[in-house]
C-alpha cells in the first residue's frame, strides 16, 4: 500500500509542482473576483442646452446661505444639481461647527427649492460619531465635503476625515445615500469605506473639489496628498460609485486641491492651487482620459495658495474662479478662456480689503445658470446664480 | 476562440479594476487584526516584564485571551477603534506572525519543540526584502518614484509577484514541520486570505506589509548584521 502512495517524483519537484498548483489557484481567485477592466473614461458636458455668450453673464440673484443654529464657522462649499424632477434644483454641503477642525465639525446641507426659489434650512447630515460607530473605528475631524450624483441617482459625498493628527493626517471618507428620497428632510448617509490611497497608514489624501462626469455614469474624483509635500491624484469611480483605481497628475510637488475640466471628451486639464510664495495658478493636461497626464506651464494668473474651481461647459468655453491677488483671498474672480491658457476676466465676484476672504469657490452649471458658492471669512457661505444678459436688440 | 496575449497582459497589468472588501468584512478584520496583535504584545510583554512565576502558559492565556476579547467591545471602549483611527487595520501577515508566535507560546507541544527553524540567511532575505519593499512604498506616498507602486497594487500583476516571491521561498526552504515552524506559510495564507476577501484594502501591499510590520523588519535585519559583524 506504502508502495502504491509513493510519488513517482522527487521532494523537490513535488514542492515545485504543488507551488505552482497554489500560486495559480491564488492568482486565478484574485482575477475571478475582480471587475471587469473599464472602457476608457469618456468625459461629459455638464450643459444640457446651447451655452450662451459667457462674456454676458451677469449676476442675477444671490446671498447667503442659511447657517445650522448657533455654528459659527462654515468652510468649503460642494455644489451638487439635483435631477429634474427632484424638489430641489441644488444641493449644497459644506463643514461647520463652533470652529474649522472643531470637535463638533459635521457635514451641513441645504437645498434650493425649484417652487419658492430659497435654500432650506441647513441641516446637518453627516456625524462623525455616527459614522465613526458604523466603521468601527475612530474620527478625530470632518472636513471638506464633495458631491456626486451616481448612474442610480444616489447621492455619494466624499469627506475629509482626519486620523491622528492634523489635516495631514487626513482620509478620504466615502459615503453612500442610505435614505430612500434625496429630499433634505430624509437624506441620510452610511459609510462606504475609507478610500485606500496610501501605504502609510492609509494617509494623508483630501478632497476638495467636483468630480469631473463621465458618459458612463461614473466620475474622476481629483484629491491631492499633502504631508510635507502635495501632488495632485486623480480617483476614478463607475457608475455605481466602486472605486476604480487611481493615477497621479502631477510630477511636481507644491500643487494641491486640483480642478478638472474637459476640453473635449479624452482632453482634460487640471487647474491647481499653488502653494509657493507668488505661486500662480498651476496646470497639467491629458489627452488620453486621465490615464497619463503631463505639467504644463504656469498661468499668468495669481494664486495666492487658494483653492480654484473649474468647468468645462462645452468646446472652446472654460470658466476659472479664482483668488487674483497675492498673498490675499480678498478678491475672488470669474474668467474665462478657450483654450485653458489666456484666461479673460468676466467679472469680479467679491471684492474686499486685504483680510477679508472670500475662498473655496464652486461651481455648478443648471438650466443655462451658473451657479456658484464660496466661504465668506470662514463664517458663513455666499452664493451666487449668473445668467447671460440679454444682448442689445434682443428681446426680452 | 481564443483571448490574444495582449488582452491578458492587460488584464493583468491593470490597476483600475480592483476588487475591494465589502464594510462588513472590514470591520470584521479590524477588530480580528487588532485583537491578535493586541494578544501577541501581551504575551511579548508578559514574557520579558512579568515576574518567572508568571509567565505560565495559563498566565499568559488569560492575559492574551482578555487583550484579544477587549478588541470586540463597543465603540471607542474598544483598544480596535482608537488603533483604527491611527493605524487602520494591521496587514494580514502582521496578524497571521502575531498568531504563529501566540501558538508556539501558549501551545506546549509547539514550546518543547523550540523557536522557529528557518535558517539565518532566508530570515535575513525575508526581512531584507519586506525592508527594501517598504522604502520603496515610502518613497511612492512622497511621489519620489518615477512610477505609481501603490497604486500597482490594485493589478493582478503586483499579486502575481508576490505569489512568485512567495512560492520561491517555499520552494528553496522546503515543507514538513520545519516549514510549518519556520512560518513559511505566512505570506502564501496571506495572499490566499487577500485573494478570498481582499482584506485589509484591496492593495496586495496592504495585505502583506504595513508599516509597523516594515518597522520590526528594520529591527530584525540591524540585529542580524549586528550579530554577523560583531
Amino acid at each position: 500500500m506504502a508502495l502504491m502512495l509513493q510519488s513517482p517524483f522527487p521532494p523537490a519537484l513535488r514542492r515545485l509542482l504543488f507551488a505552482l498548483v497554489a500560486s495559480c489557484a491564488i492568482l486565478g481567485l484574485d482575477i475571478w473576483q475582480r471587475p471587469l477592466v473599464t472602457a476608457q473614461a469618456s468625459a461629459q458636458w455638464p450643459a444640457d442646452t446651447a451655452v450662451p455668450d459667457l462674456t454676458r453673464l451677469q449676476v442675477q440673484a444671490g446671498g447667503e446661505i442659511p447657517m445650522p443654529a448657533g455654528m459659527a464657522a462654515a468652510h468649503a462649499s460642494s455644489l451638487l444639481p439635483m435631477p429634474s424632477g427632484d424638489a430641489a434644483s441644488l444641493s449644497v454641503f459644506w463643514f461647520s461647527g463652533d470652529r474649522e477642525s472643531g470637535p463638533n465639525v459635521q457635514i451641513a446641507a441645504s437645498q434650493y427649492d425649484r417652487s419658492t426659489q430659497q435654500w432650506s434650512p441647513a441641516r446637518f447630515v453627516v456625524n462623525r460619531f455616527v459614522m465613526a460607530e458604523q466603521l468601527g473605528y475612530g474620527l478625530r475631524r470632518l472636513g471638506n465635503p464633495v458631491a456626486w450624483l451616481d448612474g442610480g441617482g444616489r447621492v455619494h459625498l466624499f469627506v475629509v476625515a482626519t486620523g491622528w493628527g492634523g489635516w495631514a493626517a487626513s482620509r478620504v471618507l466615502h459615503l453612500r445615500q442610505s435614505s430612500p428620497g434625496r429630499g433634505l428632510a430624509e437624506l441620510a448617509f452610511e459609510p462606504v469605506r475609507v478610500l485606500p490611497l496610501s501605504w502609510l497608514w492609509n494617509t494623508s489624501f483630501l478632497v476638495r473639489n467636483a468630480p469631473l462626469a463621465l458618459a458612463d455614469g461614473g466620475m474622476v474624483l481629483p484629491v491631492h496628498f499633502e504631508l510635507g509635500i502635495k501632488y495632485p491624484t486623480a480617483l476614478r469611480f463607475d457608475n455605481a460609485g466602486g472605486y476604480r483605481g487611481m493615477v497621479r497628475v502631477s510630477q511636481r510637488l507644491h500643487l494641491l486641491q486640483p480642478s478638472l475640466v474637459m476640453q473635449s471628451a479624452h482632453a482634460w486639464l487640471a487647474f491647481m492651487r499653488d502653494e509657493r510664495p507668488q505661486g500662480k495658478v498651476t496646470v497639467a493636461r491629458t489627452t488620453d482620459a486621465g490615464m497619463h497626464w503631463s505639467d504644463l506651464p504656469d498661468l499668468t494668473l495669481d494664486n495666492p495658495d487658494a483653492a480654484v474651481a473649474g468647468l468645462g461647459l462645452a468646446e472652446g468655453q472654460m470658466l476659472l474662479a479664482h483668488n487674483s491677488s497675492i498673498a490675499s483671498r480678498g478678491t475672488l474672480d470669474l474668467s474665462r478662456s478657450a483654450d485653458g491658457r489666456d484666461w479673460t476676466l468676466v467679472k469680479t465676484l467679491e471684492r474686499g480689503g486685504h483680510d477679508d476672504e472670500y475662498s473655496y469657490p464652486a461651481m455648478a452649471w443648471l438650466d443655462g445658470a451658473l451657479w456658484v458658492t464660496y466661504t465668506v471669512d470662514r463664517h458663513r457661505i455666499a452664493w451666487q446664480r449668473l445668467a447671460a444678459a440679454p444682448s442689445a436688440g434682443t428681446k426680452p | 476562440m481564443t483571448v490574444p496575449f495582449d488582452s491578458w497582459l492587460a488584464l493583468l497589468l491593470a490597476t483600475d479594476a480592483p476588487a475591494l472588501p465589502t464594510p462588513f468584512v472590514m470591520q470584521l478584520w479590524l477588530r480580528l487584526g487588532w485583537s491578535v496583535v493586541l494578544a501577541w504584545m501581551g504575551v511579548v510583554a508578559m514574557g520579558r516584564l512579568a515576574p518567572v512565576s508568571a509567565r505560565q502558559g495559563a498566565w499568559q492565556l488569560t492575559v492574551a485571551g482578555l487583550l484579544a476579547m477587549s478588541a470586540w467591545l463597543p465603540g471607542p471602549y474598544s483598544p480596535a477603534y482608537w488603533l483604527g483611527l491611527a493605524f487602520q487595520a494591521p496587514s494580514v501577515v502582521t496578524a497571521l506572525l502575531c498568531a504563529a508566535v501566540l501558538v508556539e507560546r501558549l501551545s506546549p507541544s509547539c514550546a518543547a519543540q523550540g523557536a522557529a527553524t528557518a535558517p539565518n540567511r532566508l530570515k535575513t532575505a525575508f526581512a531584507f526584502t519586506g525592508v527594501v519593499a517598504g522604502w520603496a512604498l515610502l518613497l511612492d506616498t512622497f511621489a519620489l518614484l518615477p512610477l505609481q507602486l501603490y497604486a500597482w497594487g490594485f493589478s493582478p500583476a503586483a499579486v502575481g509577484l508576490v505569489v512568485l516571491v512567495a512560492a520561491v521561498l517555499w520552494v528553496v526552504l522546503g515543507g514538513g514541520p520545519q516549514a510549518l515552524r519556520a512560518r513559511t506559510w505566512v505570506v502564501p495564507m496571506a495572499l490566499l486570505v487577500f485573494a478570498a476577501w481582499r482584506l485589509p484594502t484591496g492593495n496586495v501591499w496592504d495585505a502583506v506589509l504595513d508599516p509597523w510590520l516594515w518597522v520590526a523588519l528594520h529591527v530584525c535585519l540591524i540585529r542580524r548584521v549586528l550579530r554577523t559583524f560583531w
